[in-house]
């Protein structure tokens, strides 16, 4: 019964007008699936036997992020000389892989709460995921201002606590409201991932048949039962926790582009600063998105009918989307480094495309504003593995688009006795490799021992699956 | 019909509910519908999904947690604005760029303003959708009926609760029957583990 090759928008010829309400949307579930099927397919993953890529994989990522921790270890106790970082470049791989992260986190939070909002209910079976990987992206990202500082004990002085020197910090500082802009986004987005699981982890618990399960699925369950008056303030927190994101993630990539766009270093003085994270968030936040669910998909078949091509068809649009926006915040920061006829501005942006990091600011450009486009056809959109290495490559660009930003600008500011030049060394490779086998242990995780979709929105969402009695008069009332 | 119901819980206890099987969204709306008709108050109905219209047939009211989460954003716009301004205004003014420390510098302390009022709201928001909830309660006596574990995630249940001042459990079971529920069952209060907490709802 698959309608899925239909396309409604061509029902129509074009210029007519059209009723909207007549459009048949795609089936949300392939293959006219019913709850119960929605259930076994969905708490299969975790109850079934651990397959044997899932070892393979964790003792990959395992090990990276083993060897990434021994890096940290090894840079907190000789000092952040061990990083290619030197004057004037004090941010190197650091921030940029911070920045790098936290960008891809937007692009959950904004799959689950800003399409959440809107009633886009194509969203619901991927949201659950896409929340994962943003709050494993923003673990990632918390691991690079913590260990930055150099005296790593000195971190609390971040925060307003009271102390005996009577110091208290800058609060009018970027830099501070980094601090608290990335623990508020690390803990609404972990609160709004597990409090959306709190009903499917009940599930698993009732299902469960061993007694450790039992125990920890109904612990972490905390008693639901789905009872009406529970679902009635859950359906509330959910809405309400979905308005809070959005804002949150609208209001941290502002505030970690202000670390940036506030100081006077010529690159990144630019009052476009904010707009230009935030698209370049979403955009490699989307690209990751279809990184992780395509070989999901390839791994547990019976997500097929779940996770519909049509589903990852508009994920790649929202990522040709913002890989347009992308390509014109380029133009335009090209452009108004001519225009600011400011001779350090200009003379940046001449050092990044053919200075000796050319090749970075070359990658970045050449990566970012060809690949989205190729998502304008429906024959590449349709096409899973090539989306799939296409998403990858996206990533790639945007993190040569961070460095290029972070790093290029710092080398060659306003005194050319001043400029320098960078090397990153095997820790600062090492260590950013660890916070890649970070997120994809954490992501082997997830997969393994929590509901990898909100399986009742996904149920609610079905046909039939609301009662269409409740309009009617009451009886006898 | 008999009145020989298929028990679960400890028989020895007090019954907490009589407990149906409901096949569709349908009849458990329908079901309710005619339970509020016949005067009943207490029971409960088990949804795997939120069920629209549900709550309004029970004639629940909305939910409070809007008015809470207000309640904890407001406060934590003052929370963040006194953490801000009286270290920086009074006991330890950090003057950088002959920056003004007064008022007038407000803007410069919304950023952290807004990052702390979403992240009050938001553990307001999910603290009271677990405490309105019920929640955290680890045992239930809904959780001795097989059925009702069994079926997770995909029937739907409801539940007259023998707290209801109209409850008497022929008529219930006969009313429950009438009204398409089947798997009728009585659900005991379970065995208490301490001496003290055997306090029914």
């Amino acid at each position: 019964m698959s309608t899925l090759s239909a396309n409604p928008e061509s029902a129509t010829p074009p210029g007519d007008s059209v009723d909207l309400s007549t459009i048949e949307r795609p089936p949300q579930v392939l293959n006219g699936r019913d709850p119960h099927w929605v259930t076994d397919a969905v708490c299969s993953i975790v109850e079934s036997k651990t397959p044997l890529w899932w070892y393979i994989g964790i003792s990959i990522s395992g090990t990276f992020a083993a060897i990434g921790g021994a890096c940290i270890l090894y840079m907190i106790a000789t000092g952040v000389g061990v990083w290619g970082s030197n004057s004037p470049c004090f941010w190197a791989w650091d921030i940029t892989n911070f920045i790098f992260w936290v960008s891809m986190a937007h692009a959950g939070s904004l799959i689950s709460a800003l399409l959440f909002l809107t009633r886009q209910k194509w969203s619901l079976s991927i949201s659950r995921a896409a929340e994962a990987m943003t709050v494993f992206a923003i673990i990632c990202a918390g691991v690079y201002p913590a260990i930055h500082i150099g005296r790593v004990w000195f971190v609390w002085f971040l925060f307003p606590v009271p102390n005996n020197y009577g110091m208290w910090p800058n609060f009018s500082s970027p830099l501070l409201w980094d601090v608290f802009a990335v623990t508020s986004y690390l803990t609404v987005s972990s609160l709004f991932w597990f409090a959306g699981m709190i009903p499917d982890l009940s599930v698993l618990r009732d299902r469960a048949t061993t007694k450790v399960r039992k125990f920890c699925y109904g612990i972490a369950s905390l008693g639901w039962l789905g009872t009406a008056r529970q679902w009635r303030h859950f359906e509330m927190m959910y809405v309400l926790l979905a308005g809070l994101t959005a804002v949150l993630v609208v209001t941290v990539t502002t505030i970690v582009s202000s670390d940036c766009a506030t100081s006077v270093v010529p690159g990144w003085h630019a009052t476009i600063f904010p707009f230009y994270f935030m698209v370049g968030a979403v955009y490699s936040g989307s690209a990751a998105v279809l990184t992780l669910i395509i070989p999901l998909r390839l791994a547990y078949p019976q997500l097929r009918d779940l996770i519909t091509p049509a589903q990852l068809d508009k994920v790649c649009k929202l990522l040709l989307m913002m890989g347009s926006c992308v390509a014109y915040v380029y133009v335009m920061e090209l452009f108004n480094a001519w225009y600011s006829a400011n001779a350090f501005e200009r003379g940046t942006f001449w050092e990044r495309f053919h200075g000796g990091y050319c090749w970075y600011a070359i990658t970045c450009l050449s990566i970012n504003l060809t690949i989205p486009q190729l998502f304008w056809f429906k024959r590449v959109r349709s096409c899973l593995p090539l989306v799939f290495v296409l998403a990858i490559l996206c990533n790639v660009g945007m993190w040569f688009e961070r460095f290029m930003i972070v790093t290029t600008s710092l080398l060659r500011d306003f005194l050319p006795s001043s400029w320098g030049n960078f090397h990153a060394t095997i820790t600062d490779i090492l260590t950013a490799t660890g916070t890649l086998g970070i997120f994809f242990t954490l992501f082997l995780l997830f997969i393994r021992f929590v509901p990898i979709m909100s399986m009742n929105e996904v149920k609610a969402a079905l046909p039939g699956a609301q009662s269409a009695d409740h309009l009617t008069t009451e009886e006898s009332h | 019909m008999s009145f020989q119901l298929p028990t679960c819980g400890s028989k020895d206890e007090p019954l907490y509910a009589i407990g149906a099987r409901f096949n569709t969204p349908d009849d458990l709306v329908r079901a309710v519908k005619r339970l509020r008709g016949s005067g009943y108050s207490s029971f409960e109905c088990f949804t795997p999904y939120p069920l629209h219209g549900l709550p309004e047939v029970m004639h629940l009211n909305k939910s409070i947690l809007s008015l809470l989460v207000l309640g904890g954003g407001i406060s934590a716009v003052i929370i963040a604005l006194t953490m801000e301004l009286i270290p920086s205004c009074l006991i330890y003014p950090l003057i950088v760029d002959g920056k003004p420390l007064n008022l007038s510098a407000l803007p410069q302390y919304i950023p952290i303003t807004v990052a702390l009022t979403l992240m009050i709201s938001a553990i307001t928001a999910v603290a009271g959708m677990i405490l309105l909830g019920g929640m955290p309660r680890l045992n239930n006596p809904m959780f001795a009926w097989d059925l009702f574990s069994r079926e997770a995630g995909r029937a739907f249940f409801l539940a007259v609760e023998a707290r209801d001042r109209k409850f008497d459990a022929k008529d219930v079971t006969e009313l429950l029957h009438d009204l398409g529920g089947y798997e009728i069952t009585a659900i005991h209060e379970e065995e208490p583990d301490l001496p003290h907490s055997n306090n029914r709802r």
